[in-house]
Order: C-alpha cells, then sequence, then structure tokens
C-alpha cells in the first residue's frame, strides 16, 4: 500500500472516531452493579458494556449504509442514530421497572436542581443510596453519549474500509479500537459516572490524552494490517 | 419497500423480543450479572441460600460468546456443507448451549466451594434442575439471534455486509447490555429484597440480606425465574425488540439510498420521543411515592 495524503487523512479519522468513542463513554449514565439495586442514579450495567452495545448497533448500521453509498455523511448519520435507538430503548425500558416494579422515584444524588427540568433531586434520595433510576438529564446526556460513541465507531470503520473494501476484517478492527476507547474511558470514571453533569466528567482531558496516544498507535497499525492484507 | 422486507422486519422484531425475554430469565436463573454480588455476599454476611450462582463473565461479553459461537457453527454448517439453515441454526444453538452448560457448572461448583467457611453447600440437587433450564434459555437466545443475522445477511435487502459470526458477536453484545440493564432491576432491586419499603431506593444497609424462602420451602433460582417472567424478562425482551425492529424498520421504509435523510430523520423521531416518555415517567414516578418521608434538607421538594 502507499502511503500517501489519503491514507494520513484515513488514520486522522480513525483517530477522531476513537476520541469520540473515549469522551462519549463520559456522557453514559452508568450506576454499574449499585444502581441494579436502585441504589445509584444510572443504569445498571458497566460502562464498557453499555457503551459497547450502542455503539456496536450504531456500527451495524453504519456498516449496513455503507454498503450502498460511499458518502461520509449519512454513514456517521446513521450510526449515531443506531446507537441512540439502542440506549433509548435500554433507558427506557430500564426506566419501566424503576418506575413500576421497583418503586422508585428517579433522583440524581450529584445535583441539586434537574439542569434541564428544574427538579429537586435530594429530598427524593432515600439514605444509604446514592440516587436512583434515570432523571431527564441523565438520559439526555446518555443520548448524546451514544450519539458520539456512534459516530465514533462509523468513523474508525469508514476510513478502514476504504482502504481495503473488505467489510468483516474493518468491522472486527474497528469493534477493537473501540473497546480499547471504551476501557481507557472506563478506568478514567472509575466505573460509574451519571452524565454531564456529574463532577467526574472534569476529568475528560485525561482520558482524550489517553485515547489520543492509544488510537494513533492502534491506527497506524489497523491501516497497516488491513491495507496490506 | 416490499410487503416481503417489512414482513421480515416485523419477524426480526418479534424473534429479539424472545431473545431479550430469555437472555434476561436465562441471567435471573443462573444469578448472573450485577444481582450475582448480593447472592455471592449473602452467604459472607450469614445467610447461606439454595439460589444457583454463575457469573461467568459479564452478561454482554457471555452472550456474545454463546451467540458467536452457534453462529460460527451455523455458518459452518450452511456454507460449507451446504445444510438447511434451520437445521444448521439449531444445531449451532444445541453447541452454545452445551458450553453454557459446562461453564455455568464449573462456575457454580467453584464459586459455592469457595465459599464453604461462610457454611454455604454445593446442592447437587440445584445444580441437576437448574442448570437444564439455564441451557435451554441460551439456545432460545442463540437461536434468535443467529435467525436475525441469518434474516440480514441473505434474506433482507440489501444484504448487510458483515459476515454471520460478526453480526453475531454484535447482537449478543447488545442483548447482554440490554438485559444487564433492564432485567437485573427486577431481579436485583425488585425480588431479591422484596421486604424492604416500597417507593424508595434500596439501602447499602441491605446488602446481603437476600430474601431466601419462597412462596412454599426454600427459594431457588426458579423461583426466580418464575417471578422474573412476569416483567423483567418482557421488558427486557422489549428493549432488545425496539432496538432491532426501530433501527431496522427505518432503512427498510426508507430507502437507504435515494431517501437517507428521511432514514435518518425517522430515527431522530423516535430518540425524541422516548427521550419525552423518560421524562413522563420521572414525573409520575416523583408524583406516585413522593419525597422521602425523614427528609431533612432545606430544598423544597
Amino acid at each position: 500500500m502507499n502511503f500517501d495524503a489519503t491514507t494520513i487523512i484515513y488514520i486522522l479519522e480513525i483517530v477522531v472516531g476513537g476520541l469520540l468513542v473515549g469522551i462519549g463513554v463520559h456522557f453514559v449514565p452508568v450506576g454499574g452493579a449499585p444502581a441494579a439495586m436502585a441504589q445509584a442514579t444510572g443504569i445498571g450495567t458497566g460502562t464498557v458494556q453499555l457503551a459497547a452495545g450502542s455503539g456496536l448497533t450504531g456500527l451495524l448500521s453504519a456498516g449496513l449504509m455503507m454498503s450502498v453509498t460511499d458518502n461520509l455523511w449519512p454513514i456517521i448519520a446513521t450510526g449515531a442514530v443506531g446507537a441512540m435507538i439502542m440506549i433509548d430503548a435500554t433507558m427506557l425500558t430500564g426506566s419501566w421497572i424503576y418506575a413500576y416494579a421497583v418503586g422508585a422515584p428517579f433522583a440524581s444524588a450529584k445535583v441539586n436542581y434537574d439542569p434541564i427540568t428544574g427538579f429537586s433531586q435530594p429530598p427524593y434520595v432515600a439514605p444509604g443510596t446514592v440516587g436512583q433510576g434515570i432523571p431527564t438529564i441523565c438520559y439526555v446526556s446518555g443520548t448524546i453519549g451514544a450519539a458520539m460513541g456512534g459516530v465514533g465507531g462509523a468513523l474508525i470503520y469508514y476510513p478502514l474500509v476504504m482502504i481495503n473494501n473488505n467489510p468483516s476484517l474493518s468491522a472486527v478492527f474497528a469493534i477493537g479500537i473501540f473497546l480499547v476507547n471504551a476501557v481507557l474511558a472506563s478506568w478514567n470514571i472509575q466505573g460509574t459516572i451519571e452524565g454531564f453533569h456529574d463532577p467526574k466528567f472534569k476529568k475528560w482531558p485525561a482520558a482524550f490524552k489517553a485515547c489520543l496516544v492509544s488510537t494513533f498507535i492502534l491506527a497506524l497499525v489497523a491501516v497497516i494490517i488491513t491495507g496490506g492484507a | 419497500m416490499d410487503a416481503l422486507s417489512m414482513g421480515l422486519v416485523a419477524a426480526m422484531g418479534a424473534l429479539a423480543t424472545v431473545a431479550g425475554a430469555s437472555e434476561d430469565i436465562d441471567s435471573d436463573i443462573g444469578s448472573q450479572s450485577n444481582p450475582n454480588s448480593q447472592v455471592q455476599l449473602a452467604a459472607q454476611v450469614g445467610n447461606p441460600h439454595r439460589i444457583y450462582n454463575k457469573a461467568i463473565a459479564g452478561e454482554p461479553p457471555s452472550n456474545a460468546l454463546w451467540c458467536t459461537t452457534a453462529a460460527i457453527v451455523a455458518y459452518m454448517l450452511i456454507e460449507a456443507f451446504q445444510m438447511p439453515a434451520l437445521f444448521s441454526i439449531a444445531l449451532g444453538a444445541s453447541v452454545a448451549a452445551l458450553f453454557d452448560g459446562v461453564m455455568s457448572m464449573s462456575a457454580y461448583f467453584g464459586r459455592n466451594a469457595s465459599q464453604k467457611r461462610f457454611n454455604q453447600w454445593v446442592y447437587l440437587d440445584i445444580v441437576r434442575y437448574t442448570t437444564p433450564s439455564i441451557m435451554a434459555h441460551v439456545w432460545i437466545t442463540s437461536f434468535c439471534i443467529v435467525t436475525i443475522t441469518y434474516i440480514q445477511v441473505y434474506v433482507l435487502t440489501p444484504h448487510h455486509p458483515f459476515p454471520i459470526p460478526v453480526i453475531a458477536l454484535i447482537w449478543g453484545l447488545t442483548v447482554g447490555a440490554i438485559g444487564s440493564s433492564v432485567g437485573d432491576i427486577h431481579y436485583g432491586g425488585e425480588r431479591e429484597f422484596q421486604w424492604r419499603l416500597f417507593g424508595q431506593g434500596l439501602s447499602t444497609m441491605l446488602s446481603g440480606q437476600i430474601v431466601r424462602k419462597a412462596e412454599a420451602g426454600l427459594r431457588n433460582s426458579i423461583d426466580n425465574a418464575w417471578f422474573c417472567a412476569k416483567f423483567g424478562g418482557p421488558a427486557t425482551g422489549m428493549g432488545f425488540g425496539l432496538t432491532v425492529f426501530l433501527d431496522n424498520w427505518r432503512t427498510t421504509v426508507f430507502d437507504p439510498v435515494s431517501q437517507a435523510l428521511l432514514a435518518i430523520g425517522t430515527g431522530v423521531f423516535f430518540v425524541i420521543v422516548m427521550n419525552l416518555y423518560n421524562f413522563y415517567l420521572e414525573r409520575s414516578a416523583r408524583r406516585k411515592y413522593g419525597p422521602y418521608p425523614g427528609y431533612k434538607g432545606d430544598i423544597a421538594a
């Protein structure tokens, strides 16, 4: 393969995609195991797992779109929409269970008032918990995070397919690069976060730097390996 | 858009709903994923129990493993041996279920044997009649997901460019993520702690104090499946079904080439509607359960 200006643009696209995944994970409201017991605000699962679930659903949509067009914009837009649909369907059905089965009012323990709805939060937080359910601010934050993950996944996948015309190989590399960035971001937030209103969100520059370095190396490797295949 | 494609998308949605429900009930029977922390803790805080305890991995990676295993077997039989699709998928799902059975049993034996010092026993009768139920649910999940991928790759137009095992890996991860985010709340928040005060979150003081008595006799994991199949399972199925159906519906109704903008716009419309629905749920839950009665702060409810 030739290492020309187009290849450098492709590498940069992969790097931007990886950074979007890394930052996007910071938006996804995950409470880990305590959230599954209504002891913490957010979605009751792990950061990487949810980010991967939504971002890779976006990758499936983007892959389908890329099989019929080479235009970058519809591909990344459909990737974002696929990821948003997945995470919204998940949070919505999770909210059904919080509201109708467990019976807990949605409340965040990180802010006094929801910045979007203005609802007061501390009176609804039961003692011995750090909030419960998925308030509007977390829901909107999760939707934004999923969109970034979906765009990121599509941006990683697109240049790889342009280089080698092999969707299967590119998809596997895109999944790998996606997971590396999701895990790095997950370490940065120590497993749980409520969304962009959480004080932990301010730590994103650290993840940005780590993802930049790791994705750059991975992008080089991916372009060389898949381009030579 | 043609009638066949719409029918296929509807079938995929239905298969996804079944896959989501069976995935969640599989994890409830085995106490996999998040609520397993409480099952694991129970014996350590003096509550030995007769609940199955398998935590092979997080739900997404383990389901990705079962679905990919089933997909690889099915793909090989279809491509290399020209076997009928239904037979191949069924055989693939059976292999995945066998893998799951081996790992579930080793997880149960390992975890419970390591808790001997807390007086936690290994119950052979539990292993005998719970493991086949877990395997049966994994069979259903793998079968449905590989069938969805088969439809996407071979039947639905435009054909998906990814091979069957890669799509099965992604759908397996997704169904696991949804089962872990949705169904686990019903099992962990509701079923394991049925005597806590209703209408508020669960205090961390109650960690490990899980309910150990059933409607009759001692509670086991089949009782938990019976309970969670009423709401947690179907809700998980609905979550995964909505994901598969809505995502594919918009690219089937609108041509992805000439009507790409409409396909994307429809997706954005679904997203906005779901955001508004969650706002409605938040308001109704706050109104129904009200603020915590003992709250002493100065912020008005």
